[in-house]
């Protein structure tokens, strides 16, 4: 392991252990991740990936992308193999890092009781959940983590019912619960704070848990080119927090001075395009209340820009507002 | 029995191509199938889809190495796929391009139609997505569809996804297709190249599943092996990039999706366009304006 | 050293004295006294070793397979409904040649839920690529256990191995058990060598996604090893009676089939109660025969065939159902002997853990034997069941 802590861009090593040639989509926000996790992470690594974008990508016989170990077997117990995996190598003495990447269907709904069991547990594995919001893999169809109001194939948009009528689940709350010894946030937009928290999940021992909001094309009905300025709104409007929750206490890593309005992310998107005003305004105050959620307790808040037309929220000292 | 084969990239609806052809077919009284090639890859990759026809019940279900027809939705697929691999020497081909067709080569020399479909689906459906304008020069060449039953499939399959106004569009595009589609002969000079595979008998294959960094038969296998597919190929715009302008950030070596850009020992880049998918994310994000976007999957 | 056990405690002693390293798993009844007494042996000090306490059956095969994939010797134990829960996890050892081992403390599996003795657990398992070995008493079960490493980690095999003992009739049953010296088994079972593993110092992709253009060879390939793997099977036995004085048969046990007329196929602990049955039957001057099925999977197809062919007829115990006519192992014995002209018959008792007493036993045997006569019988009798058969 390098002394060095890594903060910047440029102290990323500059090896490849997630190669060229993997068959993701142009303009794929989940391999931006993928890549520079391994990247800091290091050869000295062993990678379980379950049913996912990712393992179809970047792993068909008889090739793969990962220059590491890798090893894939089914959708929903990405915590239980990491956990038999780093079982073994404590067993056989090798010192290496143990990484799952689950998305967010594997992570928030099929995955999320292997989950629980591992990270309950402290398994010592570094489990990283790259978030598409949706199933892509299997064609675009909601999941747990899917925002209110989005189009995908299951929460079509219908005479009836317009998009998904559920909120995204709040994954961090959960992993949080169980009392880990360190949970972040990262965005594939915000390069010096992603730097650090992945190098920080690195260099501690127990059960880490890194989530990453990645922007899909053909999902978000987004232009290619557009994937990392998705996610860069998504935290200026408050739709990704940034945080990480380490010795017991959460803490914002980056607050935006003043949010964004929440159309400012949406308009780039085409599964949110037939919202109508009322469905935003919901979203937005739902975006208005986790960002205190997550924040409240801490000094400094921005205010949270509303829809048009409404009172902009400010928080109201309340550490508990808005759930 | 007619076949044909569709041949596309992830995204352009080369399978809803064959399913509207195949509908009709169906409307012209015939018994059709279409199916796609049931494969994993993503947007922008090679694909393929298979249709069939015949005067009666259509009761085999593999797929299509001997096509009558080729329909070739991107041009540039020719320089990276086997496209006209089987195709019967008495066999046409459909294609995509702003060429005419004895400009054409496929490698083998058939009746061949030829329109500029990427213009006709700008002007109507206002997205560079050939996959109904295409029909209208396959219903010019093939005697099974007529255009008026490709345009009521259209009507039918898209008005159901997409509502009416689409479906008017794209049946629109299918129409200009065909008023514009030129006839002739293609030339047959190109050699058909095939990947290189590694195809072991049993008990050749490795025990189990597993496989370590290796070179088997020509073909880079186990870890890192993918770096053996080159999805350039797949690029139809080109990053270029200006050094002069490099304030050696390396946001763009940070948000490649593809890993194709390569950091120097002075922090300024370099592309592996063997790899890059032309996704254009670098030039949007570089904030010294050093990367911009040229048409084409030529390297700068 | 001889200790009263339990059959699920003789496994536990067997899992110790193999040195099994990972031990994830989940309780369930009637299998719960194998990890509880393995994480005493563990909690104590007695056994270097981690148990994991999974979150579930399908995470604890997870885990056993993660464990396995990174090279070292694994072991679970479940029963019915945990069984059925992690089915598609069973799914992904044997392609991938991890040999993991594992108890399965038969008990019946579905709606009619009990938590009594039924093989509809286990049988629904049989097309998984597990090798299957169904034991009859404590002592067996004990051996079986240290067979079955011996067996799963041969160089020939790398195959996962289900040992099946039957639900309260034997994992709650205390017996006599002969429990092995350690340095005994140290010689007998030696470090476990994966095939492959997860190693960063040598690093393999383990298990892609397989596309048509080659599940086909891998497909064979396990079929080939699961055919081969018999030969492992009875080598790894005679190798066990000549170390440790008892010898089980390998793939099936013949008693008493010298010159027999008639004779019974039956696995688990009814094989005890009809080997009762054939001792009365032939002190009766009876030429009766019985065959105890150790291993469902690799199925001894061939090596039935030489056993049965002076038969003149043979009855197959079933217990759990393949319904709308017969049990599992009926239908896989009639396979294998289609070429020889004997009548085979269906014999199915003790579902759900209704009791199979020494008197249905003589009944079945009575059964068969008026078909070795050439008399008409059902193809499929039940046993204990109230009411007429249909």
């Amino acid at each position: 392991m390098s002394e060095k802590e890594l903060a910047i861009i440029r102290d990323i090593p500059n090896n490849d252990w997630f190669v060229s040639g993997h068959g993701a989509c142009p303009g794929c926000g989940m391999t931006i991740a993928v890549k520079n996790i391994m990247r800091i992470i290091g050869n000295n690594s062993t990678v379980y990936v379950p049913a996912s974008c990712l393992i179809v990508v970047s792993a068909v016989y008889p090739t793969s992308s990962f220059r590491t170990p890798l090893f894939f077997t089914a959708f929903e117990n990405t915590g239980a193999v990491t956990t038999g995996i780093k079982a073994a190598y404590r067993r056989l003495g090798k010192d290496a890092t143990v990484v799952g990447i689950a998305g967010d269907g594997g992570t928030f709904d099929i995955g999320l009781q292997a989950l629980s069991g591992a990270a309950e547990r402290g398994e010592d594995v570094l489990y990283v959940c790259v978030d598409n919001e949706a199933y892509m893999n299997t064609g675009i169809q909601r999941s747990g983590s899917t925002p209110f109001g989005a189009w995908t194939t299951t929460t079509p948009v219908g005479k009836k019912t317009k998009g998904k009528r559920q909120m995204k689940k709040d994954m961090m709350d959960l992993v949080i619960g169980h009392n880990v010894e360190y949970a972040a946030t990262l965005s594939i937009a915000h390069y010096n704070d992603f730097v650090k928290k992945v190098d920080k999940a690195k260099r501690k021992s127990g059960f880490r848990f890194l989530h990453v909001l990645t922007p899909c094309v053909p999902g978000w009905k987004t232009e290619s080119a557009k994937t990392v300025e998705i996610a860069k709104l998504a935290v200026e409007t408050g739709m990704w927090t940034l945080f990480e929750y380490e010795d017991g206490e959460a803490r914002a890593t980056y607050r935006p001075k003043q949010l964004l309005p929440v159309t400012d992310y949406l308009q780039l998107q085409g599964r949110f395009r037939h919202m109508p005003s009322e469905d935003i305004k919901v979203l937005q105050r739902w975006v208005c209340n986790k960002y205190y959620w997550h924040f409240g307790h801490e000094a400094e808040q921005p205010a949270c820009a509303m829809f048009k037309g409404e009172p902009e929220m400010h928080f109201d000292g309340d550490p508990l507002h808005g759930v | 029995m007619f076949e044909v084969r569709f041949h596309g990239r992830g995204g352009q609806g080369a399978v809803m191509a064959a399913q509207t052809f195949a509908e009709a077919a169906v409307l012209e009284g015939h018994h059709a199938q279409a199916f796609p090639y049931f494969g994993a890859e993503r947007r922008g990759a090679p694909v393929r889809a298979f249709a069939r026809v015949d005067d009666k019940r259509i009761t085999i279900k593999s797929q299509i190495y001997e096509p009558d027809m080729l329909v070739i939705m991107d041009e540039s697929l020719l320089d990276i796929d086997p496209v006209a691999d089987g195709l019967k020497p008495t066999g046409s081909v459909v294609m995509n391009t702003t060429k005419a067709p004895q400009d054409v080569d496929i490698g083998v020399a058939v009746r061949c139609a030829t329109v500029d479909a990427i213009p006709i689906a700008l002007e109507t459906i206002k997205a560079p997505i050939v996959n109904t304008a295409i029909l209208g020069a396959v219903a010019k060449i093939c005697d099974l569809v007529t255009i008026e039953s490709i345009k009521t499939s259209i009507n039918d399959r898209f008005g159901e996804k997409l509502g009416e106004q689409a479906a008017r569009m794209n049946s629109l595009a299918a129409e200009m297709a065909y008023a514009r589609t030129v006839v002739g002969i293609c030339k047959g000079e190109r050699t058909i190249v095939r990947p290189k595979v590694w195809l072991p008998t049993w008990k050749e294959l490795p025990q189990g599943t597993a496989l370590g960094e290796d070179t088997l038969s020509g073909v880079t296998v186990g870890p890192g092996g993918s770096l053996g597919n080159y999805t350039g190929t797949w690029r139809t715009i080109t990053p270029k990039y200006d050094q002069e302008k490099c304030v050696r950030c390396l946001r763009c070596w940070f948000c490649c999706p593809e890993g194709c850009i390569k950091r120097l020992e002075d922090d300024h880049v370099k592309w592996d366009y063997r790899y890059c998918k032309g996704c254009g994310i670098c030039a949007n994000i570089c904030p010294a304006d050093a990367i911009h976007m040229v048409k084409g999957a030529m390297e700068p | 050293m001889m200790k009263v056990l339990s059959a699920d405690h003789a496994v536990a002693w067997g899992v110790r004295l193999a040195k099994a390293e990972v031990i994830p798993a989940f309780p369930i009844t009637p299998q719960t006294l194998i990890i509880e007494l393995l994480s005493e042996f563990i909690f104590d000090g007695d056994m270097d070793a981690e148990f994991i306490p999974a979150d579930s059956e399908h995470s604890a095969m997870s885990i056993a397979v993660g464990a396995s994939a990174g090279g070292v010797r694994t072991f679970t134990a479940t029963s019915s409904q945990g069984l059925a829960l992690m089915h598609e996890m069973l799914y992904a050892s044997p392609q991938n040649r991890l040999p993991v081992v594992m108890a399965n403390v038969n008990r019946s599996l579905g709606a009619a839920a009990g938590i009594w003795l039924e093989h509809n657990d286990s049988m629904a398992a049989r097309d998984s690529g597990w090798m299957q070995c169904y034991v009859e008493d404590n002592q067996e079960a004990l051996d079986m256990t240290l067979q079955a490493y011996k067996v799963a980690e041969d160089p020939r095999v790398m195959m996962p191995l289900m040992i099946c003992l039957d639900g309260f009739v034997l994992s709650h049953t205390v017996d006599g058990v002969d429990v092995p010296e350690q340095a005994k088994v140290d010689d007998f079972l030696p470090r476990f060598r994966p095939l492959y593993s997860l190693d960063p110092a040598d690093p393999k992709v383990i298990n892609p996604i397989v596309p048509p253009d080659y599940a086909m060879e891998m497909r064979y390939q396990l079929d080939r090893i699961m055919e081969s793997s018999r030969q492992a099977i009875k080598e790894v036995d005679s190798a066990f009676a000549k170390r440790f004085g008892r010898g089980y048969g390998g793939l099936f046990e013949a008693y008493r089939m010298d010159d027999a007329e008639y004779a019974l196929l039956s696995l688990g602990t009814a094989t005890s109660t009809a080997r009762a049955a054939v001792d009365e039957l032939r002190e009766e001057g009876k030429r009766a025969g019985l065959i105890k099925l150790r291993f469902m999977r690799p199925f001894p197809h061939d090596e039935l065939l030489a056993a049965c062919k002076d038969l003149k007829a043979l009855g197959v115990f079933d217990r759990s159902l393949s319904f709308n006519r017969y049990g599992p192992v009926f239908t896989e014995v009639r396979n294998s002997l289609h070429e020889l002209s004997l009548p085979i018959t269906d014999h199915v008792g003790g579902l759900g853990g209704r009791d199979l007493t020494l008197g249905h036993m003589r009944e079945i045997f009575a059964n068969i034997e008026r078909s070795a006569k050439g008399e008409k019988v059902r193809t499929c009798s039940w046993y204990g069941l109230r009411g007429e058969q249909e």
